[in-house]
């Protein structure tokens, strides 16, 4: 829900001395993205998306120096990444597991898919396994919906899943 | 009539002309073999105005949802200042059971980028922003590929075969959301092309006029943009050959569903997929004929026959026509995205307007109390109704707050909140 920003102004962010804005992302921002808009505010999404395909998740640090990049106030920046269910502002699983839940989906049986996707990875929705391979995102509709019950794992669609093949999905990740 | 000849989908094989097998990809080579890009030529050779007048008298209404005429669209934005003008094209395709635009986006790319460019020119528009949504990663890449190709051969960028358009070289580029409903809606997707928070802003002034980063901006759906195309080859005369005409007795200035439209068609059906027909092709020939009817032991009880915000069809309305007349003959919000999702006899209808309720509880962006807090209070009553805890006063007060949120009764920005309450 876009609305809910739990952390207050008394945070401790955890810091590292290699930055999570690297050279080559700055690089590419500056000769490939800024000329695109009018203005540096409207790099913030890509910006995140560049930093999180990089790291899996997004930490404060990271947004920081992406304010700093960006001339923007860092509550600016998290104002606009607390919204989006995409990014993560804590650490989740190297394979994210997005299962659809909207009508079609509900309809063609998916709730027995998340079943048999919390039994077997011991987690519920929203939540992440102990050795940080997996997380479990019940989502709305994915835009998929000939091939209900359809999940995504990470970037890749997977369509018309049953009980079994979802395992079977799970078991040839590495 | 049924559809003679397919149009949006004449290189994406379809059913009954070919088969969803057959779906590939096709390259800027492949679409120009295939007569593509001669329309963008034709455009290259008209005053902008007179592509404009060609898609007005086409009338061609918006297939993003809404069903506005493009044309008139097109012609509210202001003159020419020297300033920026954009334009957005909307394939956030979030609204549950709609899959048509990612079937264009995914095979054929250059149908879309071709109606971008010429949208470009007759409105004198310089720079084109795709918004698509975050979840279709593949669909993200061939996009960007196609992108490439067009810059390649001389579509966009420096010595662009258009020229300048309003005094710039013009540019496509590719916008990532990033998982959020609410930015299909116009003016949350401009906040959030401007790197911001999704909100909807307070209309007017309307886009055309102050869009995103204040400048004129249109905003299209990207089959309404892909119309474009054969509209402007064929003629506004062969466009309004299709489809319906004005309900009879209807004076000039109501808006008829002339010419073909995409269906999504998903659910208990034995062949789900995006198919091309007239608009007013009835929900029971596309799920009979198209989809070869419902899978073995299912009946067809209902259908959300626009996405879920535009209410439901129940089984006495079967044969309902699919134009934008829906609305106003069977009663609910219209035609919306025409992308269907079939309830069998076995499933609850509780149980679906609890999903409804659900999932615009989450996708409520904040801003307005009675969707935010509406939709939550829908979702956790209907939960209670369908576990069999529910009380009579319960549907009162279901009924009592669903009527008082949303657009409508204008107690919200924007209709995020009447999908809401039309579920109920
Ligand atoms: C809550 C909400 C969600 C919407 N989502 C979409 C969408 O995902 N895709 C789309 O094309 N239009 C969507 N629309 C409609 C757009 O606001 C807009 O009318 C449309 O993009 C205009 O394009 P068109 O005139 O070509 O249809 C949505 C509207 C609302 C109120
Ligand atoms: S109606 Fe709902 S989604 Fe729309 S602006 Fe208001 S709170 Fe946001």
């Amino acid at each position: 829900m876009a609305w809910i920003t739990k952390q207050s102004g008394t945070i401790q962010i955890d810091r590292r001395d290699e930055p999570y804005l690297t050279a080559e992302i700055r690089k590419d921002f500056e000769s490939r993205m800024f000329p695109r808009y009018p203005d540096k505010q409207a790099c913030t999404i890509p910006l995140l998306h560049a930093i999180q395909d990089l790291h899996n998740w997004l930490p404060y640090q990271a947004i920081e120096e992406a304010a700093d990049f960006l001339g923007l106030p860092a509550s600016t920046v998290l104002d606009t990444a607390t919204f989006y269910e995409e990014f993560f502002l804590e650490p989740r699983g190297k394979y994210t597991i997005w299962v659809c839940q909207s009508v079609s989906c509900e309809i063609m049986g998916n709730t027995k898919l998340v079943e048999k996707l919390s039994e077997k990875l011991g987690i519920g929705p929203h939540e992440t396994t102990e050795d940080g391979r997996f997380t479990l995102m019940n989502v709305e509709c994915i835009g998929a919906c000939g091939g209900a019950p359809c999940a995504l794992v990470n970037h890749k669609l997977h369509e018309n899943l049953t009980a079994d093949n979802v395992e079977q999905i799970l078991d040839g990740l590495d | 009539m049924p559809l003679e000849s397919p149009i949006l989908l004449k290189n994406i094989p379809t059913p009954p002309w070919g088969e969803f097998a057959d779906r590939k990809t096709l390259s800027y080579d492949d679409y120009v073999k295939a007569d593509g890009y001669k329309s963008l030529d034709q455009a290259i050779g008209m005053e902008p105005k007179d592509i404009v007048e060609i898609v007005k008298a086409a009338e061609l209404r918006g297939r993003g949802g809404a069903g506005f005429p493009a044309g008139m669209k097109w012609s509210f934005l202001p003159p020419q200042d020297g300033g920026q003008r954009f334009l957005a094209i909307n394939c956030d395709e979030s609204e549950p059971a709609t899959f048509k635009d990612q079937v264009l986006t995914e095979f054929d790319p250059h149908l879309i980028i071709e109606g971008i460019a010429i949208c470009m020119k007759a409105c004198q528009l310089d720079t084109a922003y795709y918004y698509i949504r975050g979840e279709y990663h593949h669909h993200r890449v061939i996009f960007e590929n196609a992108i490439a190709e067009a810059y390649a051969n001389g579509v966009f960028g420096e010595n662009s075969r258009m020229g300048k358009v309003n005094e710039r070289w013009p540019n496509l580029y590719l916008q990532r959301g990033a998982g959020a409903y609410i930015c299909g809606e116009e003016t949350a997707l401009l906040e959030s092309l401007e790197g911001k928070r999704g909100w909807p802003r307070i209309k007017p002034p309307f886009p055309a006029v102050a869009g995103a980063f204040g400048r004129p901006t249109i905003i299209n759906n990207v089959e309404t943009l892909s119309m474009v195309v054969p509209v402007l080859a064929n003629g506004a005369d062969w466009f309004k050959s299709m489809g319906v005409g004005r309900p009879e007795g209807a004076p000039p200035n109501v808006p008829a569903s002339f010419g073909p439209k995409l269906f999504g068609i998903s659910g208990p059906v034995q062949r789900p997929g995006v198919y091309e027909d007239n608009l007013g092709v009835t929900l029971k020939t596309l799920v009979e004929d198209h989809c070869k009817g419902m899978i073995p032991g299912k009946q067809f009880k209902a259908a959300f026959h626009g996405g879920i915000s535009m209410g439901v069809l129940d089984t006495t309305e079967y044969e309902a026509e699919m134009d934008f007349d829906i609305g106003k003959k069977y009663n609910n919000l219209g035609l919306g995205t025409a992308c269907a999702t079939i309830i069998p006899h076995d499933v609850s209808m509780v149980a679906m307007a609890r999903n409804c309720a659900r999932f615009y509880s989450h996708e409520s962006c904040g801003q307005c109390t009675p969707c935010r807090e509406g939709g939550n209070w829908l979702y956790k009553m209907l939960t209670r109704i369908e576990a069999g805890d529910g009380t009579m006063k319960d549907l009162d007060l279901l009924l009592e707050i669903a009527s008082s949120m949303g657009s409508m009764p204008g107690t919200t920005i924007c209709g995020l909140a009447d999908g809401a309450n039309w579920a109920v």
